[in-house]
């Protein structure tokens, strides 16, 4: 790197400018745009009246009774803590399934690797509607599952498993696996398998080499898996709207509801910014976990 | 007591049936005592770490036997065998301190919480890195990484402690300081340390026994001193220092002494007599160093006249090329005392002395 040192941090500054640029554009003014129309008043024909209200916030909340009276409405906090509730739920799922399989993958020979990653990356070529509408098939009525188990008499009624928490978390699950599968097996390739030898030869057996060597060296992938699970899940709507019936609000498909039909875009807004705080906590946490990292790694 | 550590006709093929078939280890049996400290010299590639990975567990013996105090070693994974690796590049955990490195093992075996607290002290103590306990490995340099790497292995107290050139990727001082404390540790312990080198310097300064390998077969097993005075072959001669091959034909036989015949015509004896018989063609094998210098003489007293070809200085020896006035060139190397007399110069002329003494026959 050339760089003459007088004024490296300006040029440093100027180098990341386009960097900068885009995040401006396409992130920061996006989200102070919500930030904006969240604390304006809602035109009921669309859009917003420019005058400064919180009535938005008020009313994830609290509503009014027929008295005018701000009474307690659980109905969005509730939405809110299923879509938390939910969305860590996929990611715990997502965990279970994506960390073995990303293992398994590390396990074969360099030349197979990426016949396995190419393997899990095709799901991404379908539309996600088209992906998560499957999922009708096979959890339904008379569906992949339901028909066998019908036909032998294991069971002799509809398992009910279409519209539940379950068939959510299925799909979010399913949406997002690869997402977690991917980081995983980028740490794991990295993992040096001389520790594990070392871990054989000082009498640790497959469980332990796992727990104690495996698992935390592959923790930065782990979280960032987590992340990129968690993220999208809290916000996601084809699945819910497809799997939960849209009997189920999630955040997700309430932000879309009130901007695209309720037409209430202040209190799409605001759940927005509710989402996007659950969105910065994890992502304080990620920082947390890398720092504390960096800090083992003793790259300060 | 039984042996330490028996290897019996051991073979180790990698990629059976492949084509990239290898065959590391030919037939190698070897006996390893108990408190021994054996080291296996070799050049890179002639199967050490094979043969260390074997008696680890992590490999499994295409062929052949291994024993552990005499207990058959046979599909007993690395995690149930009394032995324990320093490895070539250490293989510390990156996730845990320099303490609870050292304690990992002790843990694995279910130690009680005091007496690991205790031995991991101790360890610590033994190589000197008690304040350095809570540091994480990338917070250490080399030398100290290679201490933590000692201590680990060491603590759970192996009947059998292998090292796989632990030394080589530090610098020369370090390096030799090192030598005189792996070898106090091992007195001190009792421990059987088998160790792995390329370098012969550090194979014949720290060990009991060496066994010398190449192409995955021990060519000579026995003390520092045997293997550098009596090798068996010229392989050996030549990995293990600096040496002169004379070709020469048996002449016949005085009393307990060989004569010799060289090819270009010079007559020399050797003390011993061997299996040999007049007119077998032999390998005279000389230690340069063993060659005496002089300024004068005549070549009747057994002294060879010379010119000197090259001269290498090293500080405490110089190392000489000398022309034969027959045309054989010979290494010798001198001690540079103090006041400079038998120092020469290139070009100069000498007298060389070779003793029956100090020239042996070398098998081929
Ligand atoms: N896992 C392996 N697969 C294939 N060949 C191997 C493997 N390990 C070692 N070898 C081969 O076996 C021979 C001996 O290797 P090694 O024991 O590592 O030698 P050294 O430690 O003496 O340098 C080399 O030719 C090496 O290429
Ligand atoms: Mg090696």
């Amino acid at each position: 790197m050339i760089s003459l040192p007088r004024n490296s941090r300006t040029r440093t500054w100027l180098g990341l400018a386009p960097a900068w640029l885009v995040i401006g554009v396409f992130m920061l003014v996006p989200i102070a745009l919500m930030a904006v129309i969240s604390f304006l008043e809602a035109n009921p024909y669309g859009g917003v009246h420019f005058n400064f209200s919180t009535d938005a916030y008020v009313q994830i909340a609290f509503e009014y009774d027929l008295e005018d009276n701000l009474v307690f409405n659980p109905i969005y906090i509730n939405i809110i803590l299923r879509s938390v509730g939910l969305s860590i739920l996929a990611t715990v799922v997502c965990l279970v399934i994506g960390f073995p399989v990303a293992y398994f993958i590390t396990l074969q020979p360099p030349s197979k690797r990426n016949f396995y990653i190419y393997l899990i990356t095709i799901p991404f070529w379908t539309n996600l509607l088209i992906r998560t509408f499957s999922w009708i098939l096979i959890l339904g009525r008379n569906g992949v599952i339901e028909t066998p188990l019908l036909l032998t008499g294991v069971i002799d009624d509809s398992l009910n498993m279409m519209y539940t928490n379950g068939a959510i978390t299925v799909g979010l699950a399913y949406s997002y696996l690869p997402l977690m599968i991917l980081p995983i097996y980028a740490s794991l390739e990295r993992l040096d398998f001389r520790l594990v030898e070392a871990a054989s030869d000082l009498y640790a057996h497959r469980l332990e080499i796992m727990t104690k060597v495996i698992i935390p060296l592959s923790m930065p992938g782990i979280v960032a898996g987590c992340m990129l699970v968690y993220i999208p899940s809290l916000g996601a709507f084809i699945a819910p709207d497809l799997l939960g019936g849209g009997k189920r609000l999630l955040l997700g498909s309430l932000v879309q509801f009130q901007f695209a039909t309720a037409r209430n875009w202040p209190f799409g807004a605001a759940i927005a910014m509710v989402l996007l705080a659950f969105v910065v906590v994890a992502l304080m946490i990620y920082a947390r976990s890398a720092r504390k990292r960096a800090l083992i790694e003793g790259d300060l | 007591m039984a042996d330490g550590v028996e290897a019996r006709e051991i073979v180790k093929t990698f990629g059976v049936g492949t084509e990239h078939e290898v065959t590391a280890l030919n037939n190698v049996s070897l006996t390893i005592r108990s408190n021994e400290f054996f080291t296996l010299l070799g050049p890179s590639g002639c199967g050490k770490t094979t043969m260390l990975r074997l008696i680890a567990g992590f490999e499994m013996p295409t062929r052949g036997d291994i024993l552990l105090f005499g207990e058959h070693m046979e599909d007993l994974p690395p995690n149930q065998r009394a032995v324990n690796t320093v490895f070539q590049h250490y293989a510390l955990f990156p996730h845990m301190s320099v303490a609870e490195n050292v304690a990992f093992g002790l843990r694995r075996l279910r130690k009680p919480k005091d007496e690991t607290d205790r031995t991991v002290g101790h360890m610590l103590e033994l190589v000197k890195l008690g304040d350095l306990a809570h540091r994480r490995p990338a917070q250490l340099s080399g030398g100290q990484q290679q201490r933590v790497a000692l201590a680990r292995a060491l603590a759970p107290g192996p009947k059998v402690l292998l090292l796989d050139e632990p030394l080589s990727a530090l610098d020369l001082k370090l390096r030799q300081a090192m030598r005189l404390e792996l070898k106090q540790i091992q007195r001190e312990t009792g421990i059987t340390f088998i160790f792995v080198t390329h370098d012969q310097e550090e194979a014949l300064s720290m060990s009991d026994r060496i066994a010398v390998m190449s192409n995955g077969e021990v060519q000579q097993v026995g003390t520092p001193h045997d293997i550098y005075e009596y090798p068996v072959n010229r392989f050996v001669a030549e990995f293990i220092g600096d040496a002169n091959f004379i070709p020469a034909t048996v002449a016949g036989f005085e009393t307990d002494m060989l004569v010799c015949s060289t090819v270009a015509g010079r007559t020399l004896r050797v003390r011993g007599s061997g299996d040999h018989n007049t007119g077998d063609l032999v390998t005279l094998f000389l230690r340069p160093e063993k060659v005496l210098l002089h300024r004068q003489g005549e070549t009747s007293s057994g002294r060879l006249a010379g010119e000197v070809v090259d001269v290498v200085y090293y500080g405490s020896e110089t190392s000489y090329r000398i022309r034969l006035d027959d045309g054989t060139v010979i290494l010798a190397e001198d001690r540079n005392m103090l006041d400079g007399s038998r120092r020469f110069a290139g070009g100069e002329q000498l007298f060389v002395e070779i003793g029956a003494e100090t020239l042996r026959v070398l098998g081929q």
